[in-house]
C-alpha cells in the first residue's frame, strides 16, 4: 500500500524535497510519481501539496496544512518515557534524540530538530508506553492594530 | 501482509562486487523465525562442506530479530553468524545498541557477505540502494574512529558496524563493533569480516516495520514494563558481596527469581555481579585454578558495583529496552576520555582471572579492546593462560619481550593486551586465543589453556552451576554462556507456559545441582530451544531472565506475525533451529564428541578449597541425555536422517 499522486500535480517539487525516503521522483513542472516500494505512508507529501494532488492508500485525498507552523509536533512526557529509543530509531526524519531530563542518569526522548519533523506521527503510534502526543505548537500571539 | 519481518535478504558477493536482493518465502520464517534461525537456514544450505572460515566460501550474515521494530521491548539485538575460525563450528554472536532496527529498516531481515574483496571496502545500504564503497583510507583505523568517519559519510540516522585492528589482523578472537565500543564479540567473526576485507557495514534505513497487531504488542509491552519499572531501594554495592558470602555458606539453594537480578541490572548493570559472583563461586579465579579465597571481598573491593558506577556519567539504553543496563564512564587519568561501562565479563576476565585488582587498568584495557574490536572474555582468558605459563617457567622474560607476567601485575597485563592487539612479539603468539597459543608454545602448556572447542569460556564456572559446563559443551557454538544453565532455567520459568517440563523446586540441597540425572538434560534442552526462539526474535537475554510470563516472548511473536502458535510449538521451532545448527557442524566434519571442556573446568581434579570445593561435573551422562532430547543419536550427537527429514531439513 502506498500513496499516489494524481494529475492535479503541477510539478512544484515540494513533496520531492520533503519525502524522507526519497520515494517521490519528479522534475520541476512535470508530473511527480511515488515509488510504492519506498513509500512508508508518512503523509508528508499530502500535507505539503498545494494542489491537493496526493491520495492516501485508500484513495482518499490528503488535506494540506498550509502553514508549517500548524503541523503537529511530538511532545514527550518525561515522566512516562522509559528511554527505550523506539521513537528515536523509528523516526523517518531522524529528528528525535535523547537528553538528560530529571534526576536519573537516563536520557529521555525529545524533539531535537523541530524543523525536520514531518508530523508523520510514527513516534506517537510506536511508543509502547504512550508517552508521546502530537500537538499543534502554540502560535505566537498576533498583535491586532486598533483603528 | 504485515508480519513483523521484511521478507527479504541482501546477498553481497565481495569477490565479484555484486549485490542482489532475495525474497524469502513465508514458510521459512514459520519454520525458523528470523534472526539466527534465518541465518542458520541460509548458512547451512550455502556454505560448502569443509569451507575455510577465512576463505571466500564462508558467508557472514548480519541479522535482525523478528520482533525488532514491532514495538516489543528488549528486541534490539542484532546478530552475526558464520563459520567460526576460532572453533571451526557454527559461529554466532550478538550485540545490542541501535544497529538492529537500522538494518531492518533498509528492508532486509539479514545482510549476507560471501567472497573476498580485492581491496578494503564497506557496504552502504539505505532504503533504496546498496553499494560497495572504498574503505582503503579506513583500513588501520580503530573501530571508534572508523564509526565516527562513517557516520559523517552515511548521513543523518546512519548506523555502523565495523571491525578494528584485531579483525583486520585476523585475530581469531576478534569481534564486530557497533555504537562506538559495543561488540558482537564471540566466535571470532571479526576475523571473518577482516578476511573478506570488509571494514564496515553502514545502514541508513527509513522503512517502516509493520507488525500484524501493533495494538496488542503495545499492550503486552506495557504489562512487561510494569515489572521493569518496579524497583525497590537497594543496599550499597560492597554490601552486595556479603549477600554472595551468605549464599555460599548456606547448604541449600533457593530457586532464583530473575526479577531480583533485574533490580541489580537496573541499578548497576552487569557489574552488579562482580563481587557476588566471586563469593558464590560463579566466577573463575586465577585461570580457573584459584578460588574465592584467593580473591576475597577485600581484594575485589576496587571493582565493587558502586566503584564502577561512580565513574558512570550517563546510563544508556539499547534500542527497545526500558531497563538500561549500559553506561558511559570517564576514563581514569585521561581528560575527556570515555569508555563504555566495562561489563561483568570484562571486569572478571581481566580482573579476577588474572588476579588483577587494579580497576584503572581494567577501564583502559576495556577501551583498548573495544576500539581494536577484540573479545574481552577471550583476551582475558588468554592473558591468564600466559600468566600461568610464565609462572610455570614455560614462558620466560625473553619470550615476553621483557614483560614480567606475574599474577596481578597490571602494567604488564596492559602491555601484553596492547601487544596482542598489534600482534607484536608474544602478542602475535597469543592473539588467536588459548588453544592456538598452546599449540604454538607447546611444552605442555595445553594443560593451562582453558577453552571449549577452541573458545575461551565466559566468567561462569561450571563447577558452581554444572549447567554452564553442559551448555559450553553441547551448543553448536562451543563455550557460550548466554544460552542455558540451571540458573537460567529457574529464571526463565518456562514451566508456567509450556506443559511437560519440570518446575524448579523453590528450595533444594546444593548437592542436587550436581546429580547428572535425566531432568538436567530436559532443563538444558528447554533452555537451548527457548534461546533459539529468542535469538530468532532478536530479544535480549536480560529481558528474558524476568521470566516468560513477565517478558511475554511467545505472545509478542503471535501478535507480530498473526500466527496462533502455542508456546510448545515455538519450542519445537527452537528445536528445529538447534538441529539445523548441529547438522551444520556435522556437515563441516565436526564430531560433537570431540568438543572437549578443559579438565580443570570440569573439576578434574576437584578444587581443594573454596566455594566449589570437591565439585565435579559428569558431562558425558548429561550430554548423551541432552542429545536424546532432540532425537539425535545419544552416543554420537549426530541427528539421524529421519529426524532431519521430519523437520524438513535437507542434507
Amino acid at each position: 500500500m502506498a500513496y499516489r499522486i494524481t494529475t492535479e500535480c503541477n510539478g512544484c517539487t515540494a513533496c520531492v524535497r520533503l519525502c524522507p525516503t526519497g520515494a517521490i521522483a519528479g522534475e520541476r513542472k512535470a508530473l511527480h510519481a511515488v515509488n510504492p516500494s519506498l513509500c512508508i505512508e508518512c503523509g508528508a507529501c499530502g500535507r505539503v501539496c498545494p494542489q491537493d494532488a496526493v491520495q492516501d492508500a485508500f484513495g482518499i485525498a490528503c488535506r494540506r496544512i498550509p502553514k508549517l507552523s500548524l503541523w503537529p509536533k511530538p511532545v514527550v512526557d518525561a515522566k512516562i518515557c522509559v528511554s527505550c529509543r523506539i521513537c528515536i530509531e523509528g523516526c523517518p526524519a531522524s529528528c528525535l534524540a535523547g537528553r538528560m531530563d530529571g534526576g536519573e542518569k537516563h536520557e529521555i526522548a525529545f524533539l531535537a530538530e523541530p524543523k525536520a519533523c514531518i508530523s508523520c506521527g510514527f513516534c506517537e503510534a510506536d511508543c509502547p508506553v504512550e508517552a508521546i502526543r502530537l500537538v499543534v505548537p502554540e502560535q505566537p500571539a498576533v498583535e491586532v492594530k486598533q483603528s | 501482509m504485515n508480519r513483523g519481518y521484511m521478507g527479504k535478504i541482501l546477498m553481497v558477493d565481495l569477490s565479484r562486487g555484486e549485490i542482489s536482493e532475495e525474497v524469502i518465502p513465508d514458510n521459512v520464517y514459520e519454520n525458523y523465525l528470523s534472526g539466527l534461525g534465518l541465518g542458520a537456514y541460509i548458512l547451512f544450505n550455502r556454505i560448502p562442506a569443509g569451507a575455510d572460515p577465512l576463505g571466500p566460501d564462508n558467508i557472514l550474515g548480519f541479522l535482525t530479530g523478528l520482533l525488532t521494530g514491532t514495538g516489543s521491548f528488549f528486541s534490539g539485538r542484532w546478530m552475526v553468524a558464520g563459520k567460526s575460525p576460532l572453533t571451526g563450528c557454527w559461529g554466532d554472536a550478538n550485540c545490542g545498541g541501535n544497529l538492529s532496527p537500522a538494518i531492518k529498516r533498509c528492508g532486509y531481515d539479514g545482510i549476507f557477505f560471501k567472497g573476498i574483496s580485492e581491496k578494503p571496502v564497506y557496504l552502504y545500504v539505505d532504503s533504496g540502494r546498496a553499494e560497495l564503497r572504498d574503505a582503503s583510507s579506513l583500513w588501520g583505523k580503530d573501530a571508534v574512529e572508523t564509526e565516527e568517519t562513517l557516520l559523517l559519510e552515511g548521513g543523518k540516522g546512519a548506523r555502523v558496524a565495523c571491525i578494528g585492528q584485531a579483525g583486520e589482523n585476523r585475530s581469531l578472537i576478534a569481534g564486530i563493533c557497533n555504537d562506538k565500543g559495543r561488540l558482537a564479540a564471540r566466535s571470532g567473526l571479526g576475523a571473518v569480516m577482516g578476511s573478506k576485507r570488509l571494514k564496515a557495514l553502514v545502514v541508513n534505513g527509513k522503512r517502516r516495520i509493520q507488525p500484524f497487531n501493533r495494538h496488542e504488542i503495545k499492550r503486552l509491552s506495557q504489562s512487561c514494563n510494569r515489572w521493569v519499572q518496579f524497583q525497590p531501594p537497594l543496599f550499597s554495592g560492597p554490601a552486595l558481596s556479603r549477600v554472595g558470602t551468605l549464599m555460599r555458606l548456606l547448604p541449600t539453594q533457593m530457586a532464583q527469581d530473575g526479577l531480583l537480578y533485574k533490580f541489580f541490572l537496573k541499578k548497576w548493570g552487569t557489574v552488579s555481579m562482580n563481587q557476588v559472583s566471586i563469593e558464590i563461586g560463579d566466577s573463575p579465579i586465577k585461570n580457573w585454578k584459584g578460588t574465592n579465597e584467593d580473591f576475597g571481598p577485600g581484594r575485589s573491593l576496587t571493582v565493587n558495583p558502586d566503584a564502577i558506577t561512580g565513574r558512570e556519567f550517563v546510563k544508556y539504553h539499547c534500542y527497545g529496552c526500558p531497563l538500561g543496563c549500559g553506561g558511559k564512564c570517564s576514563l581514569p587519568g585521561q581528560k575527556g576520555g570515555e569508555t563504555h561501562k566495562p561489563e561483568y565479563e570484562t571486569v572478571l576476565a581481566l580482573g579476577g582471572l588474572c588476579m588483577n585488582e587494579d580497576a584503572d587498568s581494567i577501564f583502559h584495557m576495556n577501551e583498548m579492546l573495544n576500539r581494536a574490536g577484540m573479545d574481552t572474555i577471550s583476551a582475558g582468558g588468554t592473558v591468564a593462560f600466559a600468566l600461568e605459563c610464565y609462572e610455570k617457567g614455560i614462558l620466560t622474560k625473553d619470550d615476553t619481550g621483557g614483560l614480567e607476567l606475574t599474577w596481578g601485575n597490571a602494567p604488564a597485563i596492559l602491555a601484553l593486551v596492547e601487544k596482542m592487539i598489534r600482534r607484536e612479539g608474544i602478542g602475535d603468539v597469543l592473539a588467536d586465543g588459548t588453544k592456538v597459543a598452546a599449540r604454538r608454545i607447546g611444552k605442555g602448556s595445553e594443560a593451562f589453556a582453558m577453552h571449549v572447542g577452541g573458545q575461551e569460556p565466559a566468567m561462569h564456572d561450571g563447577r558452581n552451576d554444572p549447567g554452564f559446563n553442559v551448555h559450553y559443551a553441547v551448543e553448536a557454538t562451543p563455550g557460550r554462556h548466554t544460552i542455558g544453565a540451571q540458573l537460567y532455567y529457574e529464571m526463565f520459568q518456562l514451566w508456567k507456559e509450556v506443559k511437560g517440563i519440570p518446575r524448579a523446586k523453590p528450595l533444594y540441597s546444593k548437592d542436587r545441582k550436581y546429580l547428572a540425572d535425566h531432568e538436567k538434560a530436559v532443563m538444558a534442552a528447554a533452555c537451548s530451544k527457548y534461546m533459539n526462539v529468542a535469538n530468532g526474535a532478536g530479544l535480549c537475554m536480560f529481558g528474558l531472565l524476568m521470566g516468560v510470563t513477565r517478558t511475554p516472548l511467545f505472545a509478542w511473536l503471535n501478535a507480530a506475525t498473526g500466527w496462533r502458535k502455542t508456546p510448545g510449538q515455538y519450542l519445537d521451532i527452537g528445536a528445529r533451529i538447534q538441529t539445523l545448527k548441529q547438522a551444520f557442524n556435522i556437515k563441516h566434519g565436526v564430531d560433537p564428541r570431540s568438543i572437549r571442556v578443559s579438565d580443570r573446568m570440569l573439576g578434574k581434579p576437584a578444587l581443594p578449597a573454596g566455594a566449589n570445593k570437591g565439585r565435579t561435573t559428569d558431562l558425558e551422562k548429561v550430554r548423551g541425555n541432552y542429545w536424546d532430547q532432540f532425537g539425535w543419536d545419544p552416543e554420537t550427537g549426530v541427528p539421524d536422517p529421519e529426524a532431519l527429514e521430519r523437520l524438513g531439513i535437507k542434507t
